[in-house]
């Protein structure tokens, strides 16, 4: 690996070079610090030609296009994991609670909350459904959780909470691209893309923004959540899985030994190096180092995928299912992959959609066994990062697409079943953590049946903005020059949101 | 102080006057608005004096709002008097409140001095370059014969393009590089017109100089292989899949769209032709089955199934997709900002952006499941009997009825979707498109209009019999146009019941009753309802068999194809502006029209989108024939003559040789009368395309995007080129063309789409081999390794792929099983001789058609010895690895590994 070596150490060494180019040429001038410098580059250049007076003009993102960029402006976090519920959960189960929609059960809902709005199954006039769990008063900061996630409530002061949190968009595939990628429609990159694009990756060995999925299915809007848009696809989420290879095709062929890839990739480069000599594409060069990439990917994301290998207590902690797909398992990946330095980690779990169909989505029933399977997981994501110091340089955000009515669903015009609420747009809950944050704060209100936000409301474009503002980046500036237009994650809207941060 | 300040006045006045006379007598040049003017205007002042923001009430896209009063209520400029002109004191202003460009600095004394003369010279307004197209370019005559270096090969001017070229090159004191060599050219040559390497023979015969140039050239463009690299290219802009998108994202049936592309550009079908076709094929005279598929490149907008989606919402997401799509396939223009308002910088107006969606918007297809209207393609058989009917109602019926009765058959249109009704008694529209009536349930559709028709259409289902269905004029208490009973279903069946006739528009109201049903049970779900004349020849022999027949036939199920059709004039929609882009704010009414700041439109024209087709495709029109050129270049040298291959446009890049693109776009259009291969053979043909595309980091460095040309074209090779070439140097590609997507290996569980029951059903025999534009594409999901070379997932139009580089890429080339299966094939045919030195420079020459280096050779049996021994001393791995084969060879094993190793150079991957 001698050679595959120094072409590594000849790259740095030419990143650097690139970073330092216009205090090389001040140097250069001044005479003995120049000398020294240019003796040094010499040796790295990988031609081993004697060095030339002219630079090449390429960047370190040409040859690395997740190169570590520096964003504008102070950034709070380095990292973010975004755990989203696919389906929307119901706020009203388990942050947003309302005494009075309880006294009002069973109610018909007052018309004039239903004047000119739009359900997606509500038709006629359905009944108010008051909230299906318990809730308590927790923590220093007193805010209120529901039964539904006692863990969570041992975490509550971490939290930053959104209440009146809204979204134009009530079907799922549309309100998640909104969600992910500030446009209702498809072809604009996520906000994982925005930050890897914005800020490269930490670890070169793993990809820069990773997705984990769990709940039986992906997100309804498919793979255009965590896709790139018109940014370089090099930014789009990676989907490591828990089933198969971990990344597609990360494995080696049976019979093929790691020895044997290793040599394999050196002749592969040997050859690359002697095209470059004549073709002096720099392109090719950036192909060596991706050769280089994929080999220590190869070693380093099974690596990091493998749960087996964290203590026992801390797979208690998070209660993980070694071998199955679970929240739980990417719960604790997330947390292990924030810590080797990946820029976005995205997890959705799929089943929130709890419409009242059947009993796995009804509030009292199957969104009690939701919340079981991330409640502990998430409060020992938050734990875990806390007693690691990772929490003050990681963003961790919570929520659905929209969140669910306050009445219960009356599907075709019929009494249904089982207790379900709607899509709902106009207010729900979401909450973040992590640096740059208050703890334990509490943002927005809804009203007393929580049908609408009154107080401190936000939309999704606030919410992004907010997300950049922690990365360092102001998303007014932010932008993406495509098709004559410059691009912006958060389109034309979008206000930090300064009441939660520290 | 007063004398002394009337003094200074005085003073001021009198050097004012000199400095008017002086500007007066002064021999000045006429200023150039589109050269000069508008990029300052652009840079400096557009973003908030545009068509978004218009500060102070001043705007400087148009010339009546440049000209007109602002705010102020004075005009900002005045034509003749710059120094009059407050934007000229603004600009000169020391006042920071006042300077303009307001918190910016201030403009160069170049630029005030061109503004200054520009308004003195009485602010002429000019057409951007990109909206006015020359008459006629003269090619440059070059006094130097430039050559290639060496002697044996040819001069480098080859055809007109390379004395464009060669003009700009000496301006910048380069010269161009040596001839390719006939090998390179030829791989060159072949990838990008045919997407595959050459063909051995043809590869020999050239190489040994047995055939010229331009015959090579010919042969490949004949090749059916041209239309399936072609295609891809076409494809990524008609966004086409073959799933519908969204949620559900469910299989669609248009790949007899996909295969007409591959036809039409095989067939060199012109590029007007082929672009009415595509856009109003079914508006054309009596159209034919071919017309009316190539009209499903407007059907590839995506179907949204998911439940609660309102139809409405997302047909307004379909036409507007429609409107972006067109303008940025066929007019390099980004016309989606002007839904919300105002263009930024290119001169359309937020009313014009509804103007152009007036075209589209009276299209049938409305969102719904079926995605009717839909191209019924029948057996043969069934055709005879199609034929049949249709031959009696033009014998016996008139020709308006035998109109109908044949557009019913081809494509069961018109009817009305089941999403109209409204006002409903025990009953619901339900989320897949019907409406459901209980017993004693009603429903009423507001502006029915039969045109005295007597028969009413229903596509219906029913778990019940003997649902009586009762049709009333306008309400409950209404007159009863048809009253009849249902018998219970297996699945969706149109019925055809006597139909009172009425003129005029009418609420159509139906009641349903069945008391034997359950409560709340579905009496009967109504798909769609529509309205016919009657079979004419009630008297003749052979009536009721006809009838019979009718009926089987559009109850018959048949492949189909997705198509545009347009609305009859009782289902005309109006189009309205929509404030700020929201479709739920309807503003004014408005009728068809283009921007005629492109190209003027001639009344000669139907306001439809034949109209429309034709106003793109007139010679007259700037924009048509450029964008294609351009595009083609992009695909030919990696960049386009405007690098901006997306926008041509005042916002644009500047072309880098802008009379090679006029004389281009003309040539393409006056001599070669739209032909894509004549234009592809004249980039082909000349020395600028076949230059060696050999660098030097000085010449790098001095042009690293190679705009000059002062080399040769030099890309990765796309996702599906990649591909299809490792099956073809390994000798496994079929060369079966056309038909439904197919499914080559990918691995387990990529497919994961909620409410889907489809599956990924990997094919068999060759259909695992074929080309990649076969390959069965889902939108939520595409081929993965295709996705990882850049290729799309087709959700909207796509006009460049961004090439990226990743370690996910050396992934699926080394590790993905058809890469290694394909390895394993070449390997095979490498097996030339005892020798290793032959059989890995044998492989290396079959994948690059390039004698290998000895340098390479060493790197390669280095790579082969190491893996032979590891193969020898394990030999359990050798199985492993070729787990296919029954017995194989170290040996065998080890050139796997070595030609693996090929197929990941840099040279394999990439057109050189």
């Amino acid at each position: 690996m001698d050679y595959l070596e120094r072409l590594i150490k000849e790259k740095l060494a030419r990143e650097a070079q690139a970073k330092t180019r216009r205090h090389f040429i001040k140097e250069c001038a001044t005479g003995l610090g120049g000398l020294a410098l240019s003796s040094i580059f010499m040796g790295c250049d990988p031609l081993g030609r004697p060095k030339k007076k002219t630079e090449l003009a390429f960047s370190e993102r040409d040859l690395n296009p997740l190169a570590t960029l520096s964003p504008p402006h102070n950034p709070k976090v380095k990292s973010v994991i975004y755990l989203h519920m696919a389906g929307s959960p119901s706020q009203l189960e388990m942050f947003d609670y309302k005494p009075t929609l309880q006294k009002l059960n069973n109610q018909d809902c007052p018309a004039s909350l239903l004047e000119g709005k739009k359900f997606a199954f509500i038709k006629g006039v359905p009944k108010l459904l008051g909230p299906q769990a318990e809730f308590e008063q927790v923590g220093e900061s007193g805010n209120w959780v529901s039964d539904f996630l006692p863990h969570f409530k041992k975490v509550v002061d971490e939290v930053s909470f959104l209440k009146a949190v809204h979204t134009d968009q009530f079907n799922h595939g549309p309100a998640q691209l909104f969600m992910h990628t500030g446009s209702p429609r498809l072809g604009r990159p996520s906000i994982g893309a925005w930050s890897t694009y914005g800020l490269g990756s930490e670890n070169q060995n793993l990809p820069g923004f990773v997705v984990l999925t769990s709940g039986g299915n992906t997100p309804d809007a498919g793979k255009s959540v965590w896709g790139s848009g018109f940014l370089p696809s090099v930014y789009q989420g990676v989907q490591c899985r828990s089933q198969g290879d971990p990344v597609l095709y990360i494995e080696d062929p049976d019979g093929i030994s790691r020895d044997l890839k290793k040599s394999t990739i050196e002749a592969i480069n040997k050859i690359n190096k002697e095209e470059y000599l004549k073709y002096a594409d720099p392109e090719i060069l950036a192909r060596i180092n991706q050769y280089e990439m994929a080999y220590r990917m190869q070693i380093a994301v099974p690596e990091v995928m493998n749960i087996n290998n964290e203590p026992e207590n801390i797979r208690q902690m998070y209660g993980v299912d070694p071998g199955k797909e679970s929240f739980a398992n990417n719960c604790l990946l997330a947390r292990k992959l924030v810590e080797e330095g990946v820029r976005f980690v995205q997890l959705f779990d799929w089943g929130w959609d709890s419409h009242g169909t059947d009993h796995t989505t009804a509030v009292d029933l199957g969104l009690r066994n939701k919340c079981r399977e991330i409640d502990r997981p998430i409060a020992a994501l938050i734990l875990d990062l806390k007693q690691r110091g990772l929490l003050d340089e990681t963003l961790i955000v919570w929520g659905g697409e929209f969140g669910r009515t306050p009445m219960q669903e009356n599907r075709g015009n019929k009494e249904m079943g089982f207790k379900g609420r709607d899509h709902h747009g106009d207010a729900f809950t979401m909450w973040m953590a992590g640096g740059g944050l208050k703890k334990g704060a509490s943002h927005g209100k809804t009203d007393d049946i929580g049908f609408s936000g009154i107080e401190g409301q936000v939309s999704v474009h606030d919410v992004h903005a907010t997300i950049m503002h922690l990365l360092g980046f102001d998303h007014e500036q932010f932008t993406f020059e495509f098709q004559g237009r410059h691009y912006r994650l958060t389109d034309v809207e979008g206000e930090v949101i300064k009441e939660i941060l520290a | 102080m007063k004398k002394n300040q009337r003094k200074a006045l005085i003073i001021v006045l009198i050097l004012f006057g000199l400095v008017l006379l002086w500007n007066n007598f002064k021999p000045q040049e006429e200023v150039d608005f589109s050269a000069e003017i508008k990029p300052i205007l652009n840079k400096n002042c557009i973003s908030c004096h545009g068509g978004v923001k218009k500060n102070g009430g001043f705007s400087l896209l148009f010339e009546e709002d440049a000209l007109s009063a602002t705010e102020s209520g004075q005009p900002s400029i005045i034509p003749g008097n710059a120094s009059g002109s407050e934007m000229i004191k603004r600009i000169k202003s020391d006042d920071p409140e006042l300077r303009m460009p307001y918190e910016k600095e201030k403009l160069s004394d170049g630029d005030i001095d061109l503004l200054k003369r520009w308004i003195d010279q009485g602010a002429k307004w000019g057409k951007h370059w990109a909206y006015s197209l020359p008459e006629k370019v003269e090619v440059p005559t070059i006094t130097e014969e430039a050559s290639f270096s060496g002697l044996e090969t040819p001069v480098f001017a080859q055809n007109g393009i390379d004395n464009f070229i060669l003009r700009r090159l000496a301006s910048e004191d380069l010269k161009p590089n040596s001839f390719a060599g006939p090998n390179i050219i030829a791989r060159r040559l072949a990838l990008d017109i045919t997407g595959l390497p050459p063909n051995k023979n043809l590869f020999n015969d050239f190489n040994k100089g047995k055939i010229p140039y331009e015959v090579f050239v010919d042969s490949l463009l004949a090749q059916p292989t041209f239309g399936e690299k072609w295609a891809t290219w076409w494809l990524d802009m008609a966004r086409y899949s073959d799933s519908k998108g969204y949620e559900k994202d469910q299989g669609r049936s248009i790949w007899e769209y996909r295969d007409w592309v591959i036809k039409a550009l095989n067939n060199d079908m012109p590029y007007d032709q082929f672009t009415i076709e595509q856009l109003a094929g079914d508006l054309l005279p009596d159209p034919s089955l071919d017309q009316l598929i190539a009209t499903a490149f407007h059907r590839n907008t995506m179907n949204n199934d998911e439940g609660g989606t309102d139809d409405e919402e997302f047909r307004v997401a379909t036409v507007i997709d429609r409107v972006n799509t067109t303008f940025e396939v066929w007019q390099s223009t980004t016309i989606g900002c002007v839904q919300c308002h105002g263009h930024p910088y290119d001169p359309f107006k937020h009313e014009d952006y509804y103007s152009l969606m007036a075209f589209f918007n009276n299209s049938r297809d409305e969102d719904i499941p079926s995605e009717a209207p839909v191209l019924k393609f029948y057996t043969e058989e069934q055709q005879k009997e199609v034929d049949k009917v249709n031959n009696w109602v033009s014998k016996n019926g008139e020709a308006h009825t035998a109109k109908a009765y044949k557009n019913f058959l081809l494509y069961q249109q018109p009817v009305y979707n089941s999403h109209l009704f409204q006002d409903f008694v025990n009953g619901s529209y339900d989320d897949h498109a019907s409406v459901i009536l209980w017993d004693d349930g009603s429903c009423t559709m507001q502006n029915a209009r039969s045109d005295k028709a007597n028969n009413f259409l229903m596509n219906y289902r029913s778990g019940y019999d003997n649902t009586l269905v009762t049709l009333r004029k306008d309400n409950a208490k209404g007159e009863i146009l048809a009253q009849f009973k249902i018998a219970k279903t297996k699945s969706n069946t149109t019925i055809k019941v006597p139909f009172k006739a009425i003129d005029g528009k009418f609420n159509l109201h139906i009641e349903s009753s069945n008391n034997n049903i359950p409560e709340k049970a579905s009496a009967i779900n109504i798909y769609w309802i529509g309205f016919l004349d009657d079979l004419p020849g009630k008297d003749k022999a052979g009536y009721d068999q006809i009838e019979t027949k009718f009926m089987k036939l559009i109850n018959s199920r048949t492949p189909t194809v997705p198509i545009m059709i347009e609305n009859p004039e009782q289902m005309k929609r109006t189009t309205h502006v929509f404030e700020r882009g929201n479709w739920l704010l309807k503003a004014d009414s408005v009728q068809p029209m283009v921007p005629e700041e492109i190209s003027s439109w001639n009344n000669d024209w139907v306001k439809n989108r034949l109209g429309l087709a034709k106003w793109i495709v007139d010679k007259k029109n700037p924009l048509t024939a450029r964008t294609l050129v351009n595009r083609v270049w992009h695909q030919l040298f990696g960049r386009g003559i405007v690098t901006t291959i997306e926008d041509i446009g005042s916002q644009s890049d500047s072309p880098t040789h802008p009379e090679l693109l006029d004389w281009l776009s003309l040539r393409f259009m006056n001599e070669h009368n739209w032909s894509l291969k004549a234009l592809i053979k004249d980039i082909v043909m000349s020395g600028t395309y076949g230059q060696s595309s050999v660098s030097s980091p000085e010449m790098y460095q001095n042009d690293p995007s190679n705009e000059f040309y002062a080399r040769g074209p030099r890309q990765r090779l796309g996702a599906e080129q990649i591909r299809d070439q490792a099956l073809a140097v390994s000798g496994l590609l079929s060369n079966k063309m056309y038909g439904p997507g197919v499914m080559p290996p990918q691995p387990e569980g990529v497919w994961q789409t909620v409410y889907s029951g489809e599956k990924w059903l990997e094919s068999k025999g060759e259909d695992r081999y074929r080309r990649a534009v076969y390959t069965y594409l889902k939108r939520t999901s595409p081929y993965p390794s295709y996705l990882t070379f850049d290729a799309g997932s087709r959700e909207v139009c796509t006009i460049r792929r961004t090439v990226t580089n990743t370690p996910l890429q050396a992934l699926v080339t080394l590790n993905d099983p058809v890469y290694l299966e394909a390895s394993y094939n070449l390997a095979k045919s490498m097996q030339v001789s005892q020798n290793v030195d032959e059989n890995i420079s044998t492989g290396y020459e079959i994948a690059t058609y390039s004698k290998i280096s000895p340098e390479k050779l060493d790197a390669l049996k280095e790579l082969y010895r190491i893996s032979l021994n590891e193969f020898e001393s394990n030999k359990e791995s050798i199985g492993q690895f070729l787990y296919f084969h029954d017995n194989p060879s170290a040996n065998l094993a080890a050139l796997t590994v070595v030609a693996n190793a090929i197929m990941n150079l840099d040279e394999f991957l990439t057109k050189a």
